[in-house]
């Protein structure tokens, strides 16, 4: 009984295993033909490089040579800092982008049901789906290595640091492409599907960032004691307490800021931030964080948002599954408007 | 029930609608069944559960004995599948469309390749075959559609009104396909509106309405069964008066219901016997000196049997499938 229990496991996976590879192999087949994939590459190149460049400029400009000994590794720590950010953001718009389609495209097309009708599973398509699209924005990645590793020339920036970053880069790609793939499961539109994509990506970055301080700046201003304020429960009250550093998770600059962090000596720049945003001591409008010893809890941000981002990617893979599957047990249904009874005045 | 598609007491509601109401269903191997009904029958929905994309709300179906309810990916397997309104990715070639679909199957590289080009011969794309999908007519999309549905070489295909969109030229050669992949042991359940096709090319069919089968079987034996009356045409030469008398005359025969003549100068008779009591009907018109040109049915057989079978009145009375 185990060993058919067993076998039959086993030949579920494989059939996993078959399907992510037919659809893979479609999407990228797709994806790779023609001048288009090879000038996008190189667009991207030329960005990255060329930003690299003026950023190079601008920091031989700020940094006053002879005065500090790190003065190179100053350069390549601002280098290194602007890259990464510039690189989130591209991963910010490509890969919520190139999964927008993925399954509302199969919809107005009307290939779904042929797809749905062979016997790879819903599974298979989704994962096969988002790691197609997914490769696509890991090679722009992995070509931007090279330019990205010239900081190493300057200094001030290690091997670990950058390997953090790319770390985040990932993650950030794998939960903001699941966030495209379920919503291109959801609507049937891909029009209506990028334009949510779209409002997503900006409420996770720029709206928790605003909330955030917005929060911050209210418990600051307050003047109530923490441990006094804990009482209350209204929603204004809770205002007095420092904001959890949860509702940044999902915004990968925060975690890119943390890896900066990594890299910069001393106190203050990046590191303020981050410890602004756990309420580490030091921190810019800190409230009543708890007392830590300088530097205790640097680089410790990012592994946290990057487990954030995983854990959104499989909740969100979990539910395409369910709304791709022609069989699926979970049904989303609005809630139905009631009749009024007979008789009753409009 | 023995056949290789059986279906008992399916049911299947859109909120309040019923699609479909303990349908039934028992397919032969080796036929071309026929489902006909008229818009809104349930035909779509049955054969949407049948393929596994729909799940009944109660009854069962079963392909080749693996249930749509209990092993969906078995039936998978034994199934090909062509939907009502179906896509293509143009942006693949006509190879690569078929490449991906065998690929779903786990079909290894080299069975690939060769089932590729003997797909594309029995469709007559083999000369498409480096082509892009979007570069293809309807009715080769059609084709390639229906290839699709065959790379895992299934016991059993569905087609959902395969003939929509397609020109004339383009229908009989799907009819000579369909007719083609019964000789190689398919069996084959085809839903349409074009009953004189579906009549030419099924062996068998079931007359649906409201959900549920009204009449099942060869089209003789329901024809038979129901005891259901033809129209013919006549066309007597002569000049009006002719006509007249042919008229008056057929109206005065056992058996005729009706007799009308039309502006054309035809008549028009309805009939109620069978295929040799029309013979004798003709040969005793031209016993009487009647000059019978043509001698024919206005009608097909299933589109007369479907009007009847689908008639209100005959709704509400029943009638025995």
């Amino acid at each position: 009984m185990t060993a058919f229990t067993g076998s039959r496991r086993l030949r579920s996976l494989r059939d996993v295993g078959t399907g992510i590879a037919a659809v893979g192999v479609k999407e990228l087949r797709g994806r790779m033909r023609g001048r288009r994939a090879f000038v996008v590459l190189t667009v991207h190149l030329l960005l990255v490089a060329g930003f690299a460049w003026m950023i190079e400029g601008l920091a031989e400009r700020s940094v006053v040579f002879g005065g500090s000994f790190s003065a190179s590794a100053d350069i390549g720590r601002q280098m290194f800092a602007a890259l990464l950010v510039l690189l989130t953001l591209i991963v910010l718009v490509l890969a919520p982008a190139s999964t927008a389609g993925a399954i509302s495209l199969e919809r107005e097309k009307q290939t779904l049901d042929l797809l749905t009708t062979t016997p790879i599973s819903s599974l298979a398509i989704i994962l096969g789906k988002l790691l197609s699209a997914l490769s696509w924005v890991f090679l722009l990645l992995l070509a931007s290595i090279p330019v990205t590793a010239l900081v190493f020339t300057f200094g001030g920036v290690g091997p670990d640091d950058m390997i953090k970053g790319y770390l985040v880069l990932v993650g950030t790609a794998l939960a903001y492409g699941s966030i495209g793939l379920f919503v291109s499961a959801l609507v049937k539109r891909t029009q209506a599907a990028t334009v949510i994509n779209l409002v997503t990506v900006l409420a996770l970055t720029a709206g928790t960032t605003f909330l955030f301080v917005f929060w911050l700046v209210m418990a600051s201003n307050s003047g109530v004691p923490v441990d006094q304020s804990r009482g209350n429960a209204g929603p204004l009250e809770s205002l007095t307490q420092h904001p959890p550093e949860a509702l940044l998770w999902l915004n990968p600059f925060v975690a890119q800021i943390d890896v900066i962090c990594g890299t910069e000596t001393g106190f203050g720049g990046s590191c303020s931030i981050v410890s602004g945003v756990t309420n580490a001591p030091g921190a810019v409008n800190q409230v009543g964080g708890p007392d830590q010893p300088f530097g205790v809890g640097r680089d410790t941000y990012w592994p946290r948002s990057l487990a954030a981002m995983a854990a959104l990617s499989i909740v969100l893979v979990v539910l395409s599954v369910q709304l791709v599957s022609p069989t699926r047990r979970w049904r989303f249904r609005l809630p139905r408007p009631r009749r009024r009874p007979a008789g009753s005045d409009a | 029930m023995t056949g290789i598609v059986r279906a008992t007491g399916l049911v299947k509601r859109y909120d309040r609608t019923v699609a479909v109401a303990g349908l039934d269903l028992d397919v032969a191997e080796g036929e071309i069944f026929g489902l006909v009904g008229p818009n809104g029958a349930g035909k779509t929905t049955t054969l949407r559960i049948l393929a596994t994309l729909l799940v009944p709300d109660s009854g069962d179906a079963e392909i080749a004995g693996a249930s749509v309810r209990r092993n969906p990916n078995d039936v998978r397997r034994v199934l090909g599948f062509m939907p009502d309104s179906f896509g293509v990715y143009d942006d693949m070639k006509v190879w690569e469309y078929l490449d991906f679909f065998a690929r779903c199957y786990g079909i290894n590289a080299e069975r690939r390749r060769r089932m590729i080009g003997d797909l594309l011969e029995l469709v007559d794309l083999g000369s498409k075959r480096d082509v892009y999908v979007a570069g293809l007519s309807r009715g080769m999309q059609q084709r390639l559609c229906l290839a699709h549905a065959l790379v895992h070489d299934p016991a059993v295909l569905l087609l959902d009104e395969p003939a929509s969109g397609l020109d004339p030229r383009a229908r009989v050669e799907l009819r000579e396909l369909l007719r083609e992949l019964r000789s190689l042991g398919k069996t084959i359940l085809v839903s349409s509106h074009i009953l004189p096709e579906l009549e030419e090319l099924c062996t068998s069919v079931a007359i649906i309405d409201r959900g549920q089968v009204l009449a099942h079987g060869r089209v003789a034996d329901i024809e038979r069964r129901l005891r259901v009356g033809a129209v013919f045409r006549i066309r007597v030469l002569g000049e009006r008066e002719a006509h007249e008398a042919a008229q008056a005359w057929f109206a005065g025969q056992p058996d005729v219901v009706t007799s009308d003549l039309l502006d054309d100068g035809q008549i028009e008779i309805g009939f109620h016997g069978d295929d040799e009591g029309s013979a004798r009907l003709l040969a005793t018109a031209v016993g009487a000196g009647l000059r019978v040109a043509t001698f024919s049915r206005a009608a097909s057989d299933l589109e007369e049997l479907f009007l009847q079978i689908t008639a209100p009145d005959a709704i509400a009375t029943g009638v025995p499938a």
